[in-house]
């Protein structure tokens, strides 16, 4: 009969190219992330993204392959069933044999897609190698696989449901026919030695009554771990050989540039662009509150919460370590001084809100709060303003002696 | 053949099950404590010893060597028995060994609340303890090889296998890790330094999980559970496969704790590709034990105990994909340092290891009693208290780590980070409430299984000595046809120098090359020994164990660099005995927290970090400002590390504390300036001195 055959060659086929497919795109997405290295994992938005893909990605592979061993389980059923209807009355129904066939047919191709994907799937881990992110290729090609793994799960349902169809059919017109009590389905995946015939597989060990059994390794495991050592041998190569996966200090790098490059493209298109030549003193109360709160949180542990200096100088006096002028604290906040305690914030801050708790600093000048710390540096007086107390300016160069 | 009649001992079983469940509630009591202090901070008592820096260890070390290892204990000495169809080799050795572990935990707790640690994670004890251990463990290895050898069965089962590897390869681990020198009774240097350090230590701390925690217990596994569901093992192929595949390869995977850090990458690869195939071998005894349960399943409806096994094996299962996922680059990216790390590692430590013991000891005791348990039904309810407890434990901490990851990665589009470190812990408190919550019911639950233990005891007779008999083991004539593994099963000995094997070239190749080739720690010119005062600042850093919260090592990332600076290269390191890079950032990294903040604010700050750093969590540690530094310890300090190879001239041990006195002195001006009040040898201007330091000395070459 040569629908079995064909049955028996294309199950065959299809179970080869399923498992070629599975080993190849399980080990690409995750060679891709693995060694990808992406830099993208530093900004805060791709990476559990890449990898939800990849999960996604995963999981569909994987409803493929249970879908298709339980359309392959179906056919077969549905064969076994043929085979005895046949001998009971031969040749009679040719016709659905043909339709199985061309179905099965119609299946081949759906399995080859899945291959195909993994192939290319391969060729892109090739071709992004030298891209430092997800670049626009590999998400197309990340999509385009979820794309063709959805189709290939729709059109396994729509198999599944043209045999169950028949099937129901079938048990309508022979309600006689007994349904024969398969392997199920679990069994089959793990390759599970039905419990009543386990006395086949005992080995006969007697370990204070534990005895053991020579069940075969389930193929998804043993198959697992192959892929697994696949997997290291690309990735070490990756790393190592071809070098095509970035080193750790690569991937810094290219995360700085490309940070550098978004800076400058954000900075270009907004007016925050203030640096310590450019600053002037804001004057409006929503700017000089802003100043005030980035103050609160940052400056108040060194500087007081009134500016009246603790750990750091006194702020709202007239002598200034560094300058007193607004470009002066600007600078003082953005480099800091290091080596005197004063760390630089310009990681931290914006230049704007630099701006801003600068323009904060000076307006508290003179305020004169309540456990003020002695004055240290240089007397400043603000350009246009007037006099000058020589003793103030005596006693700062006492308080500078002592405090160095 | 000739029926020889004999007894098991049960009594030494007894005594390690009684400990095991002391011991399973006192560590649990620590953990729980710790994690209170994460949003209480004034939970600490401001008591030196009951800070989480001393807490933490002392949980780490009460659960995995105290209650797992009695756990492991309590089941071999009873499956060893059954398993060879002999008494214990010797009963006197086995007191020793119970008395002498015991012994060790006590002394282990002591040490480590009084401050005397090695600074080394899951490798804390001093140098005394660690000699009591390897003695303690060579009492074992007799007693346990005695009893193979009088076996009257003929194979080895495969439950055997492990314990065998179990033994050779925590010897190993512990002798390696500890090579250190002693300064004085209670204090020593490892001989190792820096990214060396790191690399031994981890090789230690992966495989103290992989040889303590889970290849033992998968003995025990093999043991309990089969007996428990009354079934068959599922795969004796599946054994041989995942036992080899599976001690050798998890001895490779250490790396993987050190991605991104200053180990050579090369190393980390290796760490990373062993990690990922290891996931075959661990799920091979998941499903070795799940499928056993095949044609059972009706009895896990029924059986608490096989309840407790199922999602054992079950969190061994997720334990084991997780942690090889955790090993890829780009999720270790987000997941290490963080609380991620710390849920997965529950996952394993409660799931895995606590299920197992709980689950050992429900069906252990009452066997030993003669007497059913008092109540099946509250071991359900422990079983259910502490399932929910695990969830509500760990994913409020996957949840937690998550976050803050991401929020040490996002910048603003000005290029600025967006979060201040504090904002990203202060965050994420309520998920530390509620996974204390978590952590409570668990706890709770043991305390059921105690009281329902307690019951089944008073109501049965325990049977010390249990009859058995066995034929004695005959000349062995047999020369059918085996299977092929069976030959090694005849030979303990041959196993044993074939587990060493498998399990030493991991190690070897992943060790050598990065203590003997140059060009792995490249050396950096400006990089200086650590003066007196910081040595010793550096020594009270180790006490008060603030690795447990900030790591010391700047990973090459944006944000890691914009935060914290330059990223950490190995040449940094090499004076660095032990190394102090940390597995968790509950606090900024320090690694270049050198001349980031005046004296005074370090004075402050370790008074009250709260004055500091409004809504922190770090403890007070008003102690520094009142305790004398330990200057009589100074010179043995010196030259200790003269012995490590740290080029301080000769003879600069018997200058050293006057050259402490000058550096302390400065600082103490420096902070009279800033009001502050404070005798020079007082502990915190060591302190001072040594954060002062960190990270500083790569800068010198940038400027000259």
């Amino acid at each position: 009969m040569s629908g079995i055959y064909w049955y028996k060659k294309l199950n065959n086929k299809a179970y080869r190219s399923i498992l070629t497919g599975a080993v190849l795109l399980c080990a690409a997405p995750a060679a891709l992330a693995a060694g990808g290295g992406q830099p993208a994992k530093e900004s805060s938005m791709y990476d559990p993204f890449v990898i939800t893909m990849i999960i996604i990605m995963l999981i569909l592979l994987l409803a493929i392959g249970l879908l298709a061993n339980v359309v392959m389980g179906a056919a077969s059923y549905y064969y076994q069933k043929e085979k005895e209807r046949e001998q009971q009355k031969s040749g009679a129904s040719a016709v659905a044999a043909v339709t199985t066939v061309l179905l099965l047919l119609f299946a081949a191709p759906v399995f080859a897609q899945g291959g195909n994907a993994a192939i290319d799937a391969a060729a892109t881990v090739q071709a992004t190698s030298s891209f430092g992110g997800l670049s626009p290729t590999a998400f197309y090609f990340i999509v385009g696989v979820i794309g063709i793994e959805l189709l290939v799960v729709f059109m396994l349902l729509y198999q599944l449901r043209v045999f169950l169809a028949k099937e129901k059919l079938q048990q309508d017109l022979a309600a006689q026919v007994v349904k024969k009590p398969g392997v199920s389905f679990w069994d089959k995946m793990n390759k599970l030695k039905p419990i009543e015939q386990e006395a086949q597989i005992d080995l006969g060990h007697d370990y204070d009554g534990i005895r053991e059994l020579d069940n075969r390794l389930p193929p998804w495991w043993l198959y697992g771990f192959y892929v697994s050592i696949i997997f290291a041998a690309v990735y070490v190569w990756r790393f190592h050989v071809s070098h095509t996966a970035p080193s750790s200090a690569e991937e810094l790098q290219i995360a700085m540039v490309k940070a550098e490059e978004q800076k400058a493209l954000y900075l270009k298109k907004s007016a925050s662009n203030v640096d310590e030549n450019t600053v002037k003193v804001l004057t409006d109360a929503a700017e000089i509150a802003g100043g005030e709160k980035v103050f609160i949180q940052n400056c108040a542990a060194c500087h007081g919460k009134a500016g009246e200096g603790s750990v750091g100088p006194n702020l709202t006096d007239d002598y200034w370590l560094h300058g007193g002028s607004v470009k002066d604290v600007f600078k003082s906040i953005k480099y800091g001084w290091p080596e005197k305690g004063m760390r630089s914030w310009k990681d931290d801050l914006s230049p704007m809100q630099i701006a801003q708790v600068s323009s904060y600093i000076k307006s508290i000048h003179g305020t004169n709060p309540p456990n003020a710390k002695a004055q240290q540096g240089e007397l400043y007086k603000e350009e246009g303003a007037g006099n000058t107390n020589p003793a103030d300016s005596l006693n700062n160069k006492v308080a500078s002696a002592t405090n160095k | 053949m000739q029926v020889e009649q004999f007894h098991y001992d049960n009594k030494i079983v007894k005594q390690f099950a009684y400990a095991t469940a002391l011991w399973g509630i006192v560590g649990m009591i620590a953990g729980l404590w710790a994690a209170i202090q994460l949003y209480a901070p004034g939970a600490t008592l401001n008591f030196a010893p009951t800070t989480f820096g001393r807490l933490r260890p002392l949980h780490t070390n009460a659960v995995i060597f105290a209650f797992v290892g009695n756990c492991i204990f309590t089941g071999v000495y009873y499956s060893l028995q059954r398993l060879c169809k002999a008494r214990m080799y010797s009963d006197k050795l086995s007191k020793l060994h119970f008395w002498g572990w015991q012994g060790i935990i006590v002394a282990a707790a002591l040490t480590l609340l009084l401050g005397y640690t090695t600074g080394k994670e899951y490798a804390e004890l001093e140098w005394p303890i660690d000699i009591a251990i390897t003695l303690v463990w060579v009492v074992f290895g007799i007693n346990m090889f005695g009893t193979i050898i009088k076996r009257r069965e003929r194979h080895l089962y495969v439950a055997i296998w492990f314990y065998i590897a179990t033994w050779v390869t925590v010897a190993l681990l512990h002798i390696v890790n500890s090579v250190e020198i002693p300064v004085s009774l209670f204090k020593s240097y490892s001989w190792y330094a820096g990214v060396q350090d790191a690399l031994v230590q981890w090789w230690y701390g992966h495989n103290a999980v992989a040889f303590f925690l889970t290849t033992p217990i998968l003995g025990l596994m093999y043991y309990f559970l089969p007996k428990a569901a009354n079934r068959p093992v599922y795969s004796y192929r599946l054994s041989i496969i995942h036992f080899w595949a599976l001690i050798f390869i998890y001895i490779w995977a250490g790396p993987h704790h050190l991605l991104y850090t200053a180990l050579p990458d090369w190393a980390q690869s290796l760490g990373t590709v062993f990690s990922i195939m290891l996931i075959a071998p661990s799920w091979g005894g998941m499903l070795n034990g799940l499928f056993t349960l095949r044609g059972a399943w009706d009895k896990v409806r029924e059986e608490p105990v096989l309840k407790f096994f199922v999602v054992a094996v079950t969190c061994y299962g997720m334990a084991t994909f997780e942690g090889p996922m955790m090993s890829l680059k780009n999720v270790n990216a987000i997941s290490h340092f963080t609380d991620w790390t710390i849920a997965h590692v529950h996952i394993g430590g409660l799931g895995w290891n606590g299920f197992m013991a709980f689950g050992m000891l429900y069906w252990l005791i009452p066997r030993m009693w003669g007497t059913p348990l008092h109540s099946k039904k509250l071991a359900t309810n422990h079983f259910w208290l502490g399932t929910i407890g695990i969830v509500i434990y760990a994913i409020p901490l996957y949840w937690a780590g998550f976050t803050q990851a991401q929020m040490w990665k996002t910048f603003t589009e000005e290029g600025q980070l967006k979060f201040q470190f504090l904002e990203t812990v202060t965050h994420i408190i309520p998920m530390y409430v509620t996974r204390s919550i978590g952590g409570s019911l668990y706890l709770i639950g043991a305390f059921l299984m105690v009281y329902n233990l307690y019951k089944t005891i008073k109501k049965g007779r325990f049977i010390a000595n249990e009859a058995a008999e066995a034929a004695p083991l005959e000349k062995h004539t047999s020369h059918a046809k085996e299977y092929w593994h069976r030959w090694i099963e005849k030979k303990p000995m041959t196993m044993l120098v074939l587990s060493l094997i498998v399990v030493a070239i991991g190690g070897a190749i992943e060790m050598i090359p990065t203590f003997l080739v140059k060009s792995n720690v490249p050396t950096i010119a400006s990089v200086r020994p650590y003066t007196p005062l910081e040595l010793q600042g550096r020594d009270i850093y180790v006490r008060e164990g603030c690795y447990t919260c900030h790591s010391q090592m700047i990973r090459p990332f944006r944000d890691e660099v914009a935060r914290y600076g330059e990223y950490s290269k190995a040449g940094e390191f090499v004076y660095d005995h032990p190394f102090q890079w940390g597995s968790k950032r509950t606090g900024p990294d320090l690694a270049r927290e050198g001349g980031k903040y005046p004296d005074s604010w370090h004075y402050n700050h370790m008074m009250d970090p709260r004055i500091m750093s409004p809504g922190s969590i770090m403890p007070a540690y008003g102690w520094l400002l009142d305790n004398k530094i330990d200057t009589a310890s100074t010179p043995a300090k010196i030259r200790a590390m003269q012995k490590l190879g740290v080029p301080y001239p000769a003879g600069f041990d018997k200058i050293a504390n006057k050259d402490l006195m000058t550096q302390a002195n400065g600082i103490r001006i420096n902070l009279k300036m800033d009001k502050i009040e404070t005798p020079k040898d007082a502990e915190i201007v060591a302190l001072i001195a040594y954060l002062q330091r960190l990270g500083k000395d790569i800068k010198a070459t940038a400027k000259q």
